[in-house]
């Protein structure tokens, strides 16, 4: 599982500035895990990005008060949206890896009946691929990358100022 | 479910503040299923703890570092407790999925079955091996078996590790962690990260 990146706080600043900072960070992972997320034999890569964009939803939960609120709330919702496109493939991938793991110790004669649910299960996971990839579309169609930045600078200004 | 609201937080206050009030309305929520969660027929109160836990646990992960050490413990046996629900929750979408699933294909084969059937006063035995799905069922009641056995033995190790935590102080030493101070870091800067 991707590690979340060290960040460096203090308990005397504002809650603002850490906000925007980590903020920035958490967005960079989530986008730097978007690569081959849609490889289904690598399972990892989109368990990476679903940790990633929970952790950078949790991080929007804790610091909202600092953000504007109109944009805070679309922003949110789309990360969630997102997150849940995420959960709805690795879902399957994890059970279909559990089931094969189970199968192995399976006499013969259980085994067809555990490949038949795998088999439904890689259906439900060729079916979440494609809900993921069109979401991964609304994504940068709707620039969230971009807002949430804008998250962050909003932050920050409001601490400059 | 919905997340309790926090009441006070101020964006120009400091971190630890502000984090302090968050941790204790999320340490209050995660106690607060208990005992009710201690029901292994709870399944609604314990995917509830799982998510309150997982909610404590991105907190601690992201401002533990401005507190007591204490934190720094409490973020890993809030993670092995939210693992242990997800692992239990699991087993709680999967059992009725994988019965589901067999439902589906008896009632397959039993349609099969009564076409093959055709005008014959009663059902010949034999035919079941006929049935589309006739090698697959076993495996499934192998596979319900399994699962819900596997859900008795991760809802006792959760009762064990919860009362370890009790045993242990848990809740009153965090309450006191997130109180402190971690004296250095006002000066130079923490890091976080995953623990």
């Amino acid at each position: 599982m991707a590690k979340a990146q060290d960040i460096d706080v203090a308990p005397d600043e504002p809650f603002r500035q850490a906000a925007a900072r980590v903020v920035r960070l958490r967005t960079a992972e989530l986008f730097d895990h978007a690569d081959g997320v849609l490889d289904t034999s690598d399972i990892e890569r989109v368990h990476d990005m679903r940790v990633a964009s929970r952790r950078l939803r949790a991080v929007l939960e804790i610091f909202a008060p600092c953000f504007p609120p109109n944009e805070f709330d679309g922003v949110l919702r789309d990360v969630k949206q997102l997150a849940d496109a995420l959960g709805a493939r690795r879902d399957p991938d994890v059970h279909i890896d559990a089931l094969t793991a189970f199968s192995k110790s399976l006499v013969a004669a259980n085994r067809p009946g555990v490949a038949r649910l795998v088999e439904d299960l890689r259906e439900r996971q060729t079916r979440g691929n494609e809900a993921l990839a069109a979401e991964l579309d609304r994504t940068a169609q709707r620039g969230l990358r971009e807002r949430l930045l804008a998250l962050a600078d909003a932050a920050d200004e409001r601490s400059a100022a | 479910m919905k997340a309790r609201r926090v009441k006070g937080l101020e964006p120009d206050a400091a971190l630890a503040d502000n984090a302090e009030r968050i941790l204790r309305v999320r340490l209050d929520e995660l106690c607060s299923f208990m005992p009710a969660a201690a029901d292994p027929t709870a399944v609604v109160a314990l995917h509830d703890m799982r998510i309150a836990a997982k909610r404590l646990r991105y907190v601690l992960e992201v401002t533990g570092p401005c507190f007591g050490p204490y934190a720094r413990n409490a973020t890993k046996m809030v993670k092995e407790l939210q693992d242990l629900l997800g692992e239990i929750h699991d087993c709680d979408v999967q059992i009725p999925e994988t019965a589901g699933f067999g439902e589906r294909l008896l009632a397959v084969d039993a349609a099969a079955l009564r076409e093959a059937a055709g005008d014959a006063a009663d059902l010949d035995p034999a035919l079941l091996k006929q049935a589309p799905h006739a090698r697959e069922h076993a495996g499934l009641a192998a596979l319900q078996a399994h699962l819900r056995a596997r859900r008795l033995l991760l809802f006792d190790r959760f009762l064990e590790l919860w009362g370890d935590y009790e045993r242990k102080g848990f809740r009153a030493r965090l309450e006191y962690a997130v109180g402190e101070r971690a004296a250095s870091a006002a000066a130079d800067g923490v890091s976080i990260g995953e623990q």
